[in-house]
């Protein structure tokens, strides 16, 4: 990583914790959806199960599921989308830094600076709720390296979805639809095991999935060793993806740009 | 009778907030690939909504009593909701990023209300989507549930009541940038959220604390579960009157809170 992403990253780390109040009180609200799950899926599990899932399971799922839609939504998405909406674009055309790769470093911040919330979040959850334990050793491991590739996925996702930004006014709408294909194809609204076949085959050929399904499955052993290490390749090769993806729509969008209606 | 100076002001305050948004609507019809992108991402939450309950209820039969279309109807009515702030004052979102920028500053000195003109300085174009396909919800909940015509006029209160709560509530929370400063309305986003999240499933479901907080303190249960629950007979019929006093009461604390931020303002740098 050159100084200059390091730079960029601290950067957007300090603005994300320079309003310390409205951070303290993101933190302290990130669990909320966390609880409404908890509390939905043990009345629908009660002494059973449901689609391979008893409850000490789910609440690992649940639990995990937090902690990365905790970390995927805390870059800096808002501040990419504002400099696109605002403009300002155009003078990050003049900067001697590639464009794709400085909001990445920004985002990158962003996502650390949510590091307290998910790993006080995630401590809480454990010592409260007491979920099943990983598979194995190994299972944990391959689960730390799968939460990992959170990292890029999570930027090349929302850099795709903020690109949006060069033929709208607004943000908003976006984001909440982004959000809500990553709950529900991610399998954080509901597992991937209960959906039908079909649907099944459409969360796995997306992106999303590798958010909770991926490092739940291979948390809980619902997959073997070489099952894991797939869907690590496969979570590499969506993060690389997305990367070229986003550099060619953006090689296409940025010629949308006017500067004074020149 | 009435006061000519009142009426003159409501009619002022009307005609500013009604010609704001009619400058936001023809401006919105100047890009129209803006408007199908948003209209599409506005139908998103709904389609995979649908798709979340329709997948749950081939697993279960019931979630605490609640039945399929009549869950439906709960998360019909909250998009309806949410999707209508986004048409009516998506621009209030922008209080805290105007508070940041000092861009209060020449709102106040206009002869219009700020709350007015802050509301009405966006339009979120998901809201048409969102609030199309979130009556489809509703309506297909409605008739799978079993519902008939004369529930029409309480189904309707409930709808007119939602929006209203929810344009307050959101307003309300968005104020609290005045004092809590930040370009996200960090509390209108977790509220949203709570709502996404808890009030699109039946409330017997979560502990009584936040039965109390949703229905006496923040009163999103108002938006969409207190009526549907009285319209598919989960609570009883008097708990409808509740509904349009949430409404007035969240109008007024929001229009209180708003107004309590612009005293508190000191535009930026200060």
């Amino acid at each position: 990583m050159a100084s200059v992403d390091l730079a960029l990253a601290t950067i957007s780390f300090k603005r994300k914790i320079a309003y310390k109040t409205t951070w303290l009180f993101s933190v302290l609200f990130g669990g909320w959806s966390l609880l409404a799950g908890l509390a939905v899926w043990s009345t629908l599990i009660g002494d059973g199960e449901l689609g391979g899932y008893d409850w000490q399971a789910m609440k690992a799922y649940l639990i995990i599921g937090f902690l990365t839609s905790t970390l995927a939504w805390a870059g800096s998405d808002w501040e990419m989308a504002n400099r696109i909406l605002d403009g300002l674009v155009a003078i990050d055309l003049t900067k001697p830094v590639d464009f794709q790769r400085a909001r990445a470093g920004e985002y990158i911040g962003g996502m650390v600076a949510s590091l307290p919330a998910a790993a006080l979040g995630t401590a809480a959850a454990v010592l409260a709720f007491r979920p099943a334990g990983p598979d194995s050793a190994l299972a944990a491991v391959l689960t730390a390296v799968s939460v990992l590739f959170i990292f890029p996925l999570a930027f090349g996702i929302n850099y795709l979805s903020v690109l949006n930004c060069f033929v709208t006014q607004r943000y908003l709408g976006i984001q909440w639809a982004r959000d809500t294909m990553l709950a529900f194809f991610s399998g954080m609204m509901v597992p991937l095991a209960l959906m039908p076949v079909w649907l099944q085959g459409v969360a796995w050929a997306l992106p999303f999935v590798h958010f909770t399904t991926t490092p739940a499955s291979i948390y809980l052993g619902r997959v073997d060793t070489a099952g894991a290490l797939g869907l690590l390749a496969a979570q590499a090769a969506w993060s690389v993806g997305l990367w070229v993806v986003g550099r060619l729509i953006w090689s296409q969008l940025v010629k949308k740009v006017t500067v004074h209606g020149g | 009778m009435a006061d000519p100076t009142r009426a003159l002001t409501a009619r002022h305050v009307g005609g500013v907030y009604g010609r704001s948004l009619l400058a936001q609507i023809r401006a919105i019809t100047e890009y129209p690939a803006d408007f199908w992108v948003m209209a599409s991402a506005g139908v998103m939450w709904n389609v995979l909504q649908f798709a979340f309950l329709t997948v749950l209820f081939a697993a279960v039969p019931d979630v605490a009593g609640w039945r399929y279309h009549e869950m439906l109807m709960l998360s019909g009515l909250l998009t309806v909701a949410a999707g209508s702030t986004a048409l009516l004052c998506d621009g209030i979102w922008s209080t805290g990023t105007y508070v940041l920028k000092g861009e209060i500053d020449y709102r106040i000195t206009r002869p219009a209300p700020v709350v007015v003109q802050v509301a009405t300085s966006h339009i979120g174009m998901q809201g048409f989507g969102e609030t199309a396909f979130g009556l489809v919800m509703v309506v297909y909940g409605w008739i799978g549930a079993g519902l008939g015509l004369a529930a029409v006029p309480a189904g309707l209160l409930g709808v007119a009541c939602a929006v209203v709560i929810e344009c307050a509530l959101i307003t309300m929370l968005c104020a609290v940038t005045f004092w809590i400063k930040g370009n996200n309305s960090i509390f209108a986003f977790v509220m949203l959220d709570l709502q996404h999240n808890a009030m699109t499933l039946p409330l017997a479901l979560f502990p009584a604390a936040v039965k109390i907080v949703t229905m006496f303190v923040l009163p999103v249960a108002f938006v969409n579960f207190v009526p549907v629950a009285v319209l598919t007979g989960h609570l009883g019929p008097w708990w409808l009157i509740g509904t349009p006093l949430a409404a007035v009461a969240s109008v007024l604390a929001a229009l209180g809170v708003y107004r309590l931020g612009l005293r508190s303002y000191d535009s930026s740098g200060h």
